[in-house]
């Protein structure tokens, strides 16, 4: 036999014999696809979204946001708020165990905080290590959070994303960012940890010691599969059981398949409520008249935008502040509206005139600007968001802009943007969270220009409106919050130093004889399937 | 087979016999300039391409204070000298340093994941090998014939097709539509098997992603059996061993094949490194756990210890290939057989 025979008969027996041996006994386990290989379970020491989406199920916060994102009990069963929002006192749950069978208390809360979160977590650090006295436990199951001053959003930050609660048992005594339990992981959330093999699959078992009751989906592995479209394809030949995403072209045809369901939510915790945005840098003597950025805003059609980059799933944005957050959106604002004729005459005005209709147009008189400079713009952002910037070089072509698309992948684009500061426009797309203070003041506040990533963009200075957000993460009524960002954004669209195109949505899709999926990242502990 | 064992032992130990140790050492001494070299040159290319693991590792939305605490952590406060003579200083002490992602040993990272990349990248040469030589002895039959020109044109769009493209293809049919082989993964999710219910398992896995690879290795290797072959039918040896009454099959195996193939080997340990930056879209495309994928979340979260690690596997993987490429061709062709 010759060898070539020999390696195909090789293969087919191989594949025959192995196509016969996959139907096992053992039950598959619950299959969902994760995009990134998260590298390590921790996620009390990382705000990286893999890590989180991997890790969620393991662990719990103090409290839990339900499906309108409104905070509920979770290893805190109940709580006070004293001194005008100062102090917060915290009852625990009893009888919690971690996975390892060790007793839950209120030191692994003191210490979780005061060794990992204001340390490591990214946004919780820069939220409370400013404003955070100290933590007290006055008893195992009893702890106070002392506050500087009256701080309203606290219980918004307290969740398994902002706040997941560590053993301290596991964590004390060694450098949290090598210690080897963030790859064998210790929490007390629904599943708790069976092995994880790098880049390839992280399996869980249900808790049967959960506190609020063992889920009835015993086995779970998260597949990390890269590509978006194997995943699709994954998902619909029977691999995979959940999509943490869907690509906008494949929605409508899952959408269309009866085994399936398509679902969409405005994201969770710090991750929800994103209104994708255009940043100008107001240090450019090109954005410096306020004149040229609504021109800009006028010349925008966020419909189109909305049509065309999201198949039309999501909202064109009317406000700063996102419609997630009802409270503080305001509704009645005057945004520039999709008017080609008002910004064309704004350009004029400003000194951007073009000689006949079709040419860029080119500078007179303007401050800071050699005579008859064409408005060539850069616009900078990540691989995902450029898409955004097509479209929007032929809508701002429209009125004699020249918009030129500059994609940076990820870790180049926070250094071009934040830290150096070099670009013109940028896309960014800001999650204003569960509350302003999580997500909108970032974007405002003239203290956080540079060189953080996703900070303030535009490097916008307004001291009112420093002021006003100060005053209004102070006051717990949510009367005279709603006044103050009402304020804010009244400002924020005077000084117009973004365009707010459009609110997002994540989609998620899985098999419709599943049911009772939650949108926290216990997703499938609350789920069950029909068999 | 017979014949084919005879032969390789025959040049094998021919090769061996005359292969002197110093020739060894010598090729091996040059390793170590190579990896050095390697390491100086990717530490800096690293170093000065833009971009900021803290942001990429830690996270987003951190105050100035976060960042410049995690800078701390990871030493990259220090000045880039001092940071790259620390490095080195592990380096020689046998230490690949820390990964910022992973908080784990960056050369067991790449070490863990080498296996899946060898797996993968060795199983599609022996299939491209094991197609091409027969493809192209058939395809040199008959120069310029209707198999000739058949059997190049499919070869030459398999290796223009885009990889990520005949992969999605591949999943497409043969995974979706078929259903013979799983989409992705390396085993079947949530899998506890051992043995050879594993290896089989795997072998299920593997069959169609490496076929994919191997279709886009093809090309070179039937062109140059085929240019060979015909170049080397027409020579007097392979007259003479016509003439001498041999068979046409040993004619072929015997006396025309081992030249015709000299550019084949040559080829083989040339394309090691392309194999594996081949193996990058695959791995991705079919969530193969493989370094080429590692290396490429390397690369976007600039994980600087992981990459420098993975740059040191995968030099000294093309190092050894071109070192084994040597000894092999000394085994073909005595002619270069160094002393």
């Amino acid at each position: 036999m010759r060898r070539e025979q020999i390696v195909l008969l090789w293969i087919l027996v191989s594949l025959s014999v192995a196509g016969c041996t996959t139907d096992k006994s053992i039950a598959r386990p619950f299959v969902a696809a994760l995009t990134s290989d998260p590298g390590q379970l921790n996620s009390a020491i990382t705000t990286n979204g893999g890590v989180h989406t991997a890790a969620g199920v393991l662990y719990d916060g103090l409290v839990e946001l339900d499906d309108h994102l409104k905070p509920v009990p979770a290893l805190a069963t109940s709580w006070e708020i004293e001194q005008g929002g100062a102090l917060y006192r915290f009852h625990l749950r009893h009888g919690v165990r971690w996975h390892d069978g060790k007793p839950f208390t209120a030191a692994d809360v003191k210490f979780t905080f005061d060794s990992l979160l204001l340390k490591y977590h990214s946004r919780t650090r820069a939220s409370l290590s400013s404003v955070l006295l100290r933590i007290d436990t006055l008893d195992p199951y009893t702890l106070e959070f002392h506050f500087k001053r009256p701080y309203a959003p606290l219980l918004q930050q307290l969740n398994v994303e902002e706040a997941p609660i560590m053993p301290q048992h596991v964590f004390q005594g060694v450098d949290p960012l090598r210690n080897p339990a963030n790859n064998a992981p210790v929490g007390t959330g629904p599943y708790r940890f069976i092995s994880y093999s790098p880049g390839s699959e992280i399996r869980f078992a249900a808790n049967n010691d959960y506190f609020s009751g063992e889920p009835a989906i015993k086995n779970l592995s998260l597949r990390i599969i890269p590509d978006a479209s194997t995943q699709v394809i994954a998902f619909e030949a029977g691999e995979v059981d959940w999509l943490y995403g869907v690509p906008g072209p494949e929605r409508n045809r899952l959408r269309q398949d009866k085994r399936f369901r398509v679902v969409q939510y405005p994201g969770y915790s710090g991750g929800s409520n994103c209104v994708v945005t255009l940043g100008f840098n107001l240090d450019r003597p090109v954005f410096q008249d306020v004149r040229v950025r609504r021109a800009v805003a006028h010349a925008t059609n966020r419909q189109q935008v909305l049509e065309r980059v999201l198949f039309g799933e999501g909202r064109v944005a009317d406000a700063p502040i996102s419609s997630g957050i009802g409270f503080a959106h305001a509704s009645d604002l005057q945004i520039p509206a999709f008017d080609t004729a008002t910004a064309k005459t704004l350009l004029d005005q400003a000194g951007w005139r073009s000689g006949k209709p079709g040419d860029i147009r080119t500078a007179h008189h303007v401050k800071g600007i050699p005579e008859e400079t064409p408005f060539v713009v850069g616009f900078t952002g990540m691989p995902g968001q450029t898409k955004y910037g097509d479209i929007l070089r032929a809508q701002l072509r429209a009125v004699g802009l020249d918009l030129q698309v500059k994609p940076l992948e990820s870790a180049v684009f926070a250094e071009t943007v934040f830290k150096k500061r070099d670009f013109d426009t940028a896309i960014i797309s800001y999650c204003n969270g569960t509350d302003p203070e999580i997500g909108v003041r970032r974007q405002y506040v003239s203290s956080n220009i540079g060189p953080v990533p996703f900070s303030n963009t535009a490097a916008y200075r307004n001291s009112e409106v420093d002021s006003l957000f100060d005053a209004a993460s102070s006051a717990l009524d949510t009367v005279t919050r709603k006044r103050l960002y009402h304020r804010i954004q009244e400002i924020a669209v005077r000084d117009q130093p973004y365009v707010w195109l459009v609110e997002t949505l994540n989609t998620v899709a899985f098999k419709a004889r599943c049911s009772g999926f939650s949108n926290s990242p216990h997703f499938v502990a609350t789920a069950h399937c029909a068999n | 087979m017979q014949w084919f064992q005879q032969f390789a032992a025959f040049r094998c130990d021919s090769a061996l016999r005359q292969l002197n140790s110093r020739f060894v050492v010598r090729r091996l001494l040059q390793v170590v300039p190579t990896a050095f070299g390697i390491v100086l040159i990717g530490f800096l290319l690293v170093h000065l391409a833009p971009g900021d693991p803290v942001a990429a590792v830690a996270g987003e939305n951190g105050d100035a204070a976060y960042y410049a605490f995690m800078r701390h952590r990871f030493e990259l406060d220090k000045p880039l000298p001092q940071q790259m003579a620390t490095y080195f200083e592990r380096v020689a002490s046998g230490d690949m340093g820390t990964s910022y992602v992973h908080g784990r040993g960056s050369l067991s990272l790449v070490l863990e994941r080498v296996p899946a990349t060898l797996l993968l990248t060795g199983t599609a040469l022996v299939l491209a090998i094991a197609m091409s030589i027969p493809l192209g002895a058939f395809a040199a039959g008959r120069p310029h014939g209707a198999r000739d020109i058949g059997i190049s044109a499919i070869v030459l769009t398999l290796y223009s097709a885009p990889a990520f493209w005949l992969a999605q293809l591949g999943i497409l049919v043969v995974a979706l539509k078929l259903g013979l082989v799983p989409v992705q993964g390396m085993t079947s999710a949530g899998s506890t098997q051992t043995g050879l219910a594993r290896a089989l398992d795997v072998a299920w896995h593997l069959a169609l992603p490496a076929l994919v690879l191997a279709s886009q290795e093809m090309a070179a290797f039937v062109r140059l059996t085929r240019a060979g072959l015909i170049d080397e039918l027409r020579r007097d040896h392979v007259r003479t061993a016509r003439a001498k009454g041999l068979t046409e099959r040993l004619v072929l195996f015997r006396h025309a094949m081992p030249r015709a193939l000299l550019p084949v080997i040559t080829v083989i340990g040339a394309r090691i490194g392309q194999l594996i930056a081949g193996a990058v879209i695959i791995e991705i495309v079919f969530g193969w756990p493989g370094i080429g994928r590692l290396m490429l979340e390397a690369i976007q979260t600039r994980d600087t210890p992981l990459l420098l690690a993975l740059f040191m596997t995968i030099s000294f993987a093309v190092v050894l290939a071109n070192f084994i490429t040597d000894l092999a061709y000394g085994a073909f062709d005595p002619r270069i057989r160094v002393r």
